[in-house]
């Protein structure tokens, strides 16, 4: 397993230095450069653009540029950006990056998980009446055009009935005058989330571990569950943090539902065809042979070994949001990398937009890498073979 | 005593786009508890069909068309899903035709034990329960580390062990062995039989084998139930049937395996295919394929009778000479031929 585990680190490492290359002659590629802005500008003369040039070390050779960026890049600096000015790439993706990884990390494990449950029952009740309205409901969705279905979501929930904020992620009004930085709250509610996240997961596994789940254990686990949200809660009430943390969980209700809708289908689909083989397996029907409860033969049989397929799809998924990012982010006006990405590119930022590509594939390496070791967990045939034994 | 199990008159059916597939007709037999059946015929004759009737485990496309399953004595056809899931594995186990498939890829093969223990006897804490495995691997003769491994690490021969382990977890009151060998080396195979039927005599448990080869059953039954398309065609101790076969098929049968130990014979191959079930033969349904057939065996279906006591058989025109025993020939006891009881003939 740990050999395993450092091959694929390595090859994510070498992955991200072919990435980078391309990314950043790609970017180069593109004509003119941030000076071009001010060739309309009287006030700047050519002298001018050239010293800025110079400074910017716009002067020097292509490959004498990628030599210095990759360098740069690998001791984490990744430079100032233009259009910013003098604002560090870093500073800007730190700031955005976590509510683009936030947003679409929820949606993308909503929408997983409600697919991985939805088509874990359509495959058990294959032929039923659940089956087809739930393929239906789901194909619609799936094949709706995304900036039209946001729009009518907005229309419908924002505008309409006013019970979810039209864009934007605060609301400006409600933070004027307000003692933090949208930035610190968001920070907070990211890391407290993950924290609490973290210990119900604990909580469950270390009571409902085993094989064995005692009545008395599923109550404990469900109290001491309770009671760490709760504290979660006070504390971040006391600390007054409560009223705008519940401002920014509102501004993400939208995108994320949307989100969700869209994409569950794939998931749910996939789970369908992939346990419609697995259920004629064997092992299911001694499964049922052995008395199990039909749920857990559903669960741990079924729908267990049907889950890896699908395990793909998320990572696939992850690897397109970060396209369809753009338009959520400029649907709902959602100040995430998208968006940074889009105006740099267009404003001929290099450092930042290569900054802010290279993130996204350091993010698409990172899930990759993640959905490896998932499977290698998920599948104990895979950490020896390195890929799935054929069936049987 | 009651019998543990008992086949009154049952009668399924396989919904087709063809049609019904009349794939068990009208069996009826009963095993009683410390017994051992073997069940043997061609592919398709219907044995696998009776082995996932006894355990309720049909497809939705299957139908009971007449006739009951008793297990000690209650119509399983009639009780609730919780009291078949009761019955299951701590009333009946099953070894299954593909045993090496029959294990969970993603568990370690102990916990899949586990689950069947726990589930089965709730008030069984987690620890005894793989106590319990660790014993039954012992007797079944699996190094106990290999508990914690997972199927794909195991020998074909291994995993066929866990698998009876599994079966034996919750001290079933019988097994239904779906040709537990049948993938196994011969050798290997000997092997698993012979510890099979220790392991059943020590704790007393009925067991049904089934198995298209005659030596297998020939090997570990007490009673022999020779099927054909669906019906039964003879039933009785396994030393009558194996050495006075009375039905042509059973006859047939024998003479198409190869006797290590008895006389030398021709191997003979039964001429013809097993009939299509959509629409069998009428009358007595292996009367296409028989060289005793006469007249009356396409018109008129033979009846079950007592040929002689406690071996029954259903044919117009049963054989009379002595068979070929196969299998363990048990010395003084071969083929005597002088009680010929010739009840046949006037038949």
């Amino acid at each position: 397993m740990r050999r395993y585990v450092l091959s694929r680190l390595g090859q994510v490492i070498l992955t991200l230095l072919i990435y980078i290359t391309l990314v950043y002659f790609l970017l180069q590629a593109m004509p003119g450069d941030i000076t071009q802005m001010y060739l309309a500008n009287p006030k700047v003369p050519q002298a001018a653009r050239e010293e800025l040039r110079k400074q910017l070390g716009l002067d020097q050779g292509v490959v004498m540029q990628y030599l210095t960026y990759v360098k740069n890049f690998f001791r984490g600096e990744l430079g100032v950006s233009f259009s910013h000015y003098p604002r560090p790439v870093w500073d800007i993706l730190m700031e955005r990056l976590p509510r683009t990884f936030v947003l679409f990390l929820t949606a993308h494990v909503l929408s997983f998980y409600v697919g991985y449950v939805m088509g874990r029952v359509i495959a058990w009740r294959r032929g039923r009446v659940v089956d087809y309205a739930a393929t239906v409901v789901g194909i619609t969705f799936w094949t709706a055009f995304y900036p039209l279905l946001a729009l009518v979501l907005i229309w419908i929930f924002a505008y309409t009935l006013r019970l979810l904020p039209l864009n934007q992620f605060i609301e400006p009004k409600l933070w004027q005058g307000a003692p933090f930085s949208a930035n610190t709250v968001f920070g907070y509610m990211v890391y407290g989330g993950g924290a609490v996240a973290i210990g119900l997961f604990l909580i469950f596994y270390a009571f409902l571990r085993g094989l064995k789940r005692t009545r008395r254990n599923v109550a404990l686990a469900w109290l001491s569950g309770s009671v760490l949200v709760a504290v979660a809660l006070l504390a971040a009430s006391r600390a007054g943090l409560l009223v705008y943390i519940w401002d920014i969980v509102n501004h993400m209700v939208l995108p994320v539902c949307t989100l969700t809708l869209i994409s569950f289908a794939g998931t749910m689909l996939l789970m369908r065809d992939s346990m419609l083989e697995t259920v004629q397996e064997d092992y299911v029907m001694a499964a049922h042979a052995k008395g199990l409860p039909d749920t857990i033969v559903r669960d741990r049989y079924a729908a267990r070994t049907a889950i890896l397929p699908t395990v793909t799809s998320l990572v696939l998924s992850l690897a397109s949001s970060m396209s369809g990012g753009l338009v959520t982010e400029t649907m709902f006006s959602w100040p995430g990398l998208g968006q940074v990405l889009f105006h740099s590119a267009l404003a001929n930022d290099y450092p930042l937009a290569t900054g802010a590509l290279a993130f996204t594939g350091v993010f698409l390496l990172i899930a990759h890498f993640v959905a490896d070791i998932l499977y290698a967990v998920l599948d104990p045939r895979i950490a020896y073979t390195g890929q799935p034994a054929a069936e049987g | 005593m009651d019998p543990l199990l008992k086949l009154d008159d049952f009668t399924m059916h396989y919904r087709t786009k063809a049609g019904w597939v009349q794939a068990v007709d009208g069996v009826t037999l009963s095993l009683a508890r410390g017994q051992a059946l073997g069940l043997v015929g061609e592919s398709g004759c219907g044995k696998t069909s009776i082995a996932m009737s006894v355990m309720k485990l049909l497809p939705y496309n299957s139908k009971v068309v007449r006739g009951r399953i008793l297990f000690e004595g209650r119509d399983i056809y009639s009780m609730t899903d919780g009291e078949v899931r009761k019955m299951r594995w701590k009333g009946v186990a099953m070894i299954f035709q593909a045993a090496m498939n029959s294990l969970n890829p993603v568990y370690r093969v102990g916990n899949q034990i586990v689950e069947a223990i726990v589930t089965h006897e709730p008030e069984t804490s987690e620890e005894e329960a793989w106590a319990r495995v660790r014993s039954l691997f012992e007797l079944v003769g699996i190094p106990k580390e290999r508990m914690y491994h997972y199927p794909h690490e195991y020998s074909g021969g291994m995993k066929q062990r866990a698998v009876i382990a599994m079966a034996l977890a919750c001290n079933p009151k019988m097994i239904i062995a779906d040709e537990p060998t049948t993938a196994l080396d011969v050798i290997v195979q000997d092997k698993i039989l012979r510890e099979m039927d220790q392991i059943r005599r020590k704790i007393n448990m009925s067991m049904i084998y089934i198995s298209h080869d005659v030596s297998v059953i020939a090997e570990v039954s007490d009673v022999v139930a020779v099927m054909y398309a669906g019906k039964l065609v003879e039933l009785g101790q396994a030393d009558d049937v194996f050495k006075r076969p009375r039905h042509p098929y059973t006859y047939a049968l024998m003479r198409a395996y190869p006797s290590i130990l008895g006389e030398k014979h021709e191997l003979a191959t039964i001429p013809g295919e097993p009939p299509n079930l959509l629409d069998p033969p009428s009358g007595c349904r292996f009367h296409p394929r028989c060289d005793r057939a006469s007249a009356e065996c396409s018109k008129a279906d033979p009846m079950w009778r007592e040929i002689c006591p406690g071996h029954y058989c259903t044919c117009h025109n049963p054989v009379e000479i002595g068979g070929t025993w196969v299998g363990q020939v048990r010395s003084g006891k071969a083929a005597d031929g002088g009680d010929q009881l010739g009840t046949s003939s006037n038949s």
